[in-house]
């Protein structure tokens, strides 16, 4: 039994020699048959244990088991570690540069001034108004009269108007809309609108004039509408618009379809009150205007104004677009250059 | 508005309030200041001197040496190269040390070899705006009256010590287009009294008025002339010139300075006319006839309407009523007498005349704005007196005032809740609070019980409304005491409607698509229009203000080709942009109605793509935007098929109408050769939506269905057909032909291909087809059927042979 115990040993110390040596993975099979096959040396030497005494056998057998277990073991670790070493090569290989751009997924941009309009109606949507639209080419009847503004009315050299015919023009403002929309509301309350769109005045374009530009009109009208609401409104919206650290500041000031009427200025956005180049150091910018619906708004519309009151008041998306995103000139808005509106791809 | 703020210093008390406080005080009432500026713009050390010799330069030709009185003692020398520089004139004397607006200082000097001891200024060295002065006064040395006091500091004399408030007055605040309004409305804000005059007693000459009146047209109220003699034809004083230049008005001589002075105190424009060219001393009001003329003292002959007011006596025109006098009735040197007219014209008739003869003068927009008629009479107390004090003036008689019937009142009642109020704007604020308001604004206030009457003075003619009590209390109360409130209404929705979801829907799906959305405007010009050959007239503004912007769009593509031009001008090589807009259709011109506002979502391709690691660049073609509206019109629920357009601007091979049910909704193509070069542009897609039409559509189901259990069978196909032949017809064909099976549930092209192998004039589609039962697995038999279905009657349909 001797002789065999060393013919073990020195397959055992051959065979591992020999996995040692071997490379790759698909070298291993040939080991593995010639080491641990049906041919292999080992199983003709565990098939001499026949020829052992019978108390050597199991002893025999065991030293047998073992060698075929190391040989097993040794195997599986080698082929683990080469298989690991293999796909670490063949990861290497398959290294690609990062750094190169994904394939393009085609992004334009939304409007700067859409993105403004956009953000003011989703707040005033929270806030329970609907959004109207109405013609921008109206009556002159809409578009003054009905606003208070008779034919002559000094006042109506606040807004140079593009006339199409005696009787018709392109709206100088959103405003004829306060009225389309209590006529369409029939005396109905309350009504809670805002109304985004392009107007027009017979302005020269510069860096701060534009003869077609954008508005945002909002009216509230119902039974006990105070200014205090109107202001509780506006400083609601400018907290939503520009941070929960705004105030509003109303002055007085004239418009002829709102009595009393304000000027409503926010904290400057650029120094938040400290006072800048953007606001000429007083801290304020002047954002709105403002006021509470003029009682013969209302009685012309149909509103009896001993019983409803209602504020409106008109912005200029223009305006905050400028501020907001650090535009000083109003034609960069108009001019579509697509160098200028990429800037704005941000969701 | 520019105020002068020792004027009003002068009549209410403003104690320490620096000239920015009182800006700002302003501003918070409503009166927004935007601008303080001090009338002395850098001058300090500047005297009265006299000049009492002056000689030649031995050096230079056009210097002389003066020697200059500065009531030192001895006389300065100084060198000056003004023509005016003569013994006996008192002029403005810089001394050594003095500095001069723009940061000059004055030295001791020598010019040419003479020693010079400061400097004599002309009305430009000291900083006064010589536009405003006579024009003798604008150019040489400034010359003082005889009477200025020698040595005194010119900034007194000159009171440059003035600071000037630049006020910008809303339309409705006509009152505080004068120093009385502004007196009495600085004096309600600081709650202080005030002493400006509500009368004034005019001197009165002896005898009767030679002057008689007519009103013969209802558009002036009231008429009130006052005759004067022996007027000596002098310049106004230096304080008068002062103020006047303060307030930005030109000085010229007394007469029209005290007119000027006047209006800027009562805020009522006067004139004065020479009484001796008014024929039979009849002053006739009446509205000027058709075609009449009348040379105005601007030298111009201007043809009159029948609506506009004309001051006349019984043989001609003499002046446009509150715009401008007439050449003929002209203060002169010659004139004797004067008579001055102090009177109320209709705002919107003066406005009309002056806009009808390009003229804007101050009288006219105080007349536009409206005067007050407590005013008339005193401001022509007010300019009889100064021009008897200044100008030695006799007044012939007292004025004659004529009125219509219709007398305005002095004043007016407005009934007044003061709970109301408190109501309506949402502060606190005690009954003794509002009152005391009313009485600091000059209102009175008649308390019954909780009912109030308000009596509002004929100068606050904006005040007619409770309403406008309301927002006097709130302005003098401070708009800043008004608290954020929340209003008490129902609860309301708030959501974006149909149309509305849609396009904001459209915009971000555009943007995810590479689109970018430009804002372009809506007046273009009818060349730009020109190559659409539309059938619409575009609708022109009456008043363009350029050429290029003078008619409304009938379409949006000229507005984008415009955004291409623009951009490929600006080494971007192309993109793909969008805008949603209107376009303005009518088929009736001139417009009698509201034309159609046509709302479109407007696309454009242009260029190349940007070219990238994957894919090189390359010009964008029709499917480009074939896959944009495929994209867009399935996430919006419409159900769009394309079919061959007829539009005359588009390529005819290379574009298609979208049609979704029975409704063309819009159109997608190549510019037609001839367009493109039209605008510019090289090759471009244009695709349009109609908005209404695409809302008009029935938006597509989204309902849910069992998935299939049993797997389906996808079959290939490749045919040979016509190379007109369209894949959409093939499709189509096998669809309809296959429907009532049920069982195909998926059909497209997978390749098409024209060359090596297919005969000359046909091409050959790969076309793959999926079927699928709900009830069980279809067998070879059902699928090989169907397909032969299929094939034969792409055969009968389209002339279609298998491909081997
Ligand atoms: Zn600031």
């Amino acid at each position: 039994m001797e002789a065999l115990i060393v013919q073990l040993r020195r397959l055992q110390e051959t065979a591992l020699a020999e996995l040692t040596k071997i490379s790759a993975t698909k070298d291993l099979t040939n080991w593995r048959v010639q080491y641990l096959g049906k041919k292999s040396e080992l199983n003709a030497l565990s098939k001499q244990m026949g020829g052992l005494r019978q108390e050597e056998r199991p002893l025999f057998g065991e030293r047998v088991n073992e060698v075929r277990n190391a040989l097993e073991a040794a195997y599986l670790e080698r082929q683990t570690a080469l298989a690991a070493a293999e796909q670490a090569l063949r990861l290497a290989q398959e290294t690609i540069d990062i750094t190169l751009p994904g394939r393009a997924i085609g992004r334009g941009a939304i409007h700067p001034i859409s993105r403004v309009i956009q953000e003011i109606e989703d707040i005033f949507l929270g806030m329970g108004f609907s959004i109207v639209d109405g013609p921008e080419i109206e009556t002159d009847h809409y578009n003054f009269e009905l606003l208070n503004l008779p034919k002559d009315h000094p006042a109506r050299d606040m807004q140079d108007t593009f006339y199409l015919s005696d009787e018709l023009l392109l709206r100088t403002h959103t405003s004829p809309m306060q009225v389309r929309t209590m006529e369409r509301m029939q005396g109905d309350v309350p009504i809670k609108v805002i109304v985004p769109g392009r107007v027009y005045r017979r302005d020269e374009d510069d860096a701060t004039h534009s003869h077609q530009f954008t508005q945002i009109e909002g009216l509230v009208v119902g039974e006990g509408i105070r200014m205090s609401d109107l202001k509780g409104t506006l400083e609601s919206f400018a907290k939503a618009l520009f941070g929960p650290e705004q105030r509003v500041r109303l002055r007085p000031s004239y418009f002829p379809f709102t009595e009393p009427s304000a000027e409503v200025d926010l904290l400057c956005v650029h120094c938040h009150g400290e006072g800048c180049r953007v606001c000429k150091g007083t801290g304020w910018i002047e954002i709105l205007g403002a006021g509470m619906v003029h009682p013969r708004v209302l009685d012309m519309s149909g509103y009896d104004s001993t019983r409803y009151s209602g504020f409106a008041f008109g912005m200029g998306p223009e305006r905050i677009a400028m501020l907001r995103y650090g535009i000083s000139d109003i034609r960069l808005l108009y001019q579509n250059d697509l160098r200028f509106l990429a800037q704005f791809a941000r969701a | 508005m520019k105020v002068s703020y020792q004027w009003l210093r002068e009549y209410v008390d403003l104690a320490d309030l620096s000239p920015e406080a009182l800006a700002d005080k302003l501003t918070s009432a409503g009166l927004a200041v935007d601008a303080v500026e001090p009338r002395n713009k850098g001058v300090s050390g500047v005297v009265v001197g006299e000049i009492v010799a002056a000689r030649q330069h031995p050096n230079a030709d056009r210097l002389r040496v003066c020697m200059v009185n500065v009531g030192t003692g001895e006389p300065l020398q100084i060198v000056c190269g003004a023509p005016n520089a003569n013994p006996g004139l008192r002029v403005p004397v810089a001394l050594p040390g003095a500095t001069l607006p723009g940061g000059v200082q004055i030295r001791r000097t020598t010019l040419r070899g003479v020693e010079s001891n400061g400097m004599l200024c002309s009305a430009a060295e000291i900083g006064l705006e010589t536009r405003l002065l006579p024009s003798a006064q604008a150019t040489g040395l400034f010359v003082l009256p005889e009477e200025t006091p020698i040595g005194e500091d010119i900034v007194k004399v000159l009171c440059l010590d003035d600071v000037v408030l630049d006020i910008d007055l809303t339309p409705n605040r006509s009152d505080c287009f004068s120093i009385r309004g502004l007196v009495h409305e600085v004096a309600a804000i600081l709650r202080s009294r005030h002493s400006f005059p509500e009368h004034i007693e005019a001197p009165k000459g002896a005898g009767e008025s030679p002057i008689a009146i007519d009103l013969a047209t209802e558009r002036c109220p009231r008429y009130e002339a006052q005759v004067l003699d022996g007027i000596n034809q002098t310049s106004s004083p230096l304080w008068m010139q002062m103020r006047l230049i303060a307030m930005g008005i030109r000085t010229i001589d007394l007469v029209v300075d005290v007119t000027n002075y006047v209006m800027l105190e009562w805020g009522q424009p006067l004139h004065a006319f020479d009484a001796d060219s008014i024929a039979q001393s009849q002053i006739v009001v009446r509205q000027a006839h058709d075609g009449e003329e009348l040379v105005t003292l601007d030298g111009q002959k201007r043809t009159l309407t029948r609506d506009m007011i004309v001051i006349s006596d019984p043989e001609k025109a003499i002046g446009l009523a509150g715009v401008m006098g007439g050449e003929n009735s002209e203060i002169t040197a010659s004139t004797r007498r004067i008579a001055l007219e102090s009177a109320r014209f209709d705002g919107s008739s003066v406005r009309r005349t002056g806009q009808r003869l390009g003229l804007r003068s101050e009288a006219q927009q105080r007349f536009e704005k409206g005067v007050d008629p407590a005013a008339i009479s005193p401001a022509l107390a007010r300019a009889t007196a100064l021009l008897v004090e200044l100008g030695g003036a006799r007044p012939i008689g007292p004025s004659v005032a004529v009125h219509q019937e219709r007398k305005a009142g002095d004043s007016w009642q407005i009934p007044f809740v003061p709970e109301q109020c408190r109501e309506a704007l949402g502060f606190a604020i005690s009954n003794d609070e509002m009152e005391a308001i009313f009485h600091a604004l000059g209102f009175g206030v008649h308390r019954q019980e909780d009912k109030w009457l308000v009596e509002v003075p004929s100068r606050r003619a904006d005040v007619t409304l409770t309403a406008d009590l309301y927002e006097e209390i709130a302005r003098l109360h401070g708009y800043d005491n008004i608290p954020s409130t929340v209003t008490v209404l129902p609860v309301t929705p708030g959501m974006r409607d149909r149309r509305q979801a849609m396009l904001a829907k459209a915009r971000v799906l555009l943007v995810n698509m590479g689109l970018f959305e430009v804002r372009t405007y809506a007046l273009t010009s009818p060349d730009a229009l020109a190559p659409l050959s539309s059938p619409y007239r575009p609708i022109p503004l009456l008043l363009p203000m350029s050429d290029e912007r003078r008619v409304l769009r009938t379409h949006l593509l000229p507005s984008l080709a415009e955004v291409a031009v623009h951009n490929l001008a600006h080494q971007v090589p192309g993109g793909a942009v969008f805008e949603i807009g209107k376009s303005y259709l009518t088929s009736e011109l001139p417009l009698r109605s509201q034309p159609q506002e046509r709302e479109v979502i407007a696309m454009l391709w242009f260029g190349e793509t940007e070219g990238t690691l994957y894919e090189k660049a390359r010009r964008y073609d029709f499917y480009d935007a074939k896959g944009v509206l495929e994209n867009l019109l399935a996430a919006l629920g419409a159900d769009a098929s394309y079919v061959r357009s007829a539009i005359p601007w588009l390529h005819p091979g290379r574009s298609a109408d979208i049609v979704a049910g029975e409704e063309t909704i819009g159109v997608v193509g190549e510019l037609h050769p001839e367009t493109a070069k039209a605008f510019g542009i090289d090759r471009a897609i244009y695709a349009e939506i109609d908005v209404a039409s695409l809302l008009a559509t029935r938006e597509s189901d989204m309902q849910a269905k069992a998935l299939p259990r049993f797997p389906g069978s996808r079959r290939d196909i490749a045919i040979v057909v016509d190379r007109e032949t369209l894949v959409g017809d093939l499709l189509r064909t096998v669809r309809e032909r296959l429907a009532t099976s049920g069982l195909l549930q998926g059909l497209r092209a997978f390749d098409v291909y024209v060359g090596e192998g297919v005969p000359e004039g046909r091409k050959s589609v790969a076309i793959t087809m999926f079927f699928q039962h709900a009830e069980h697995t279809l067998t070879d038999d059902e699928i090989e059927q169907l397909v032969a279905t299929a094939i034969d009657a792409l055969r009968v349909n389209h002339n279609a042979q298998l491909r081997s």
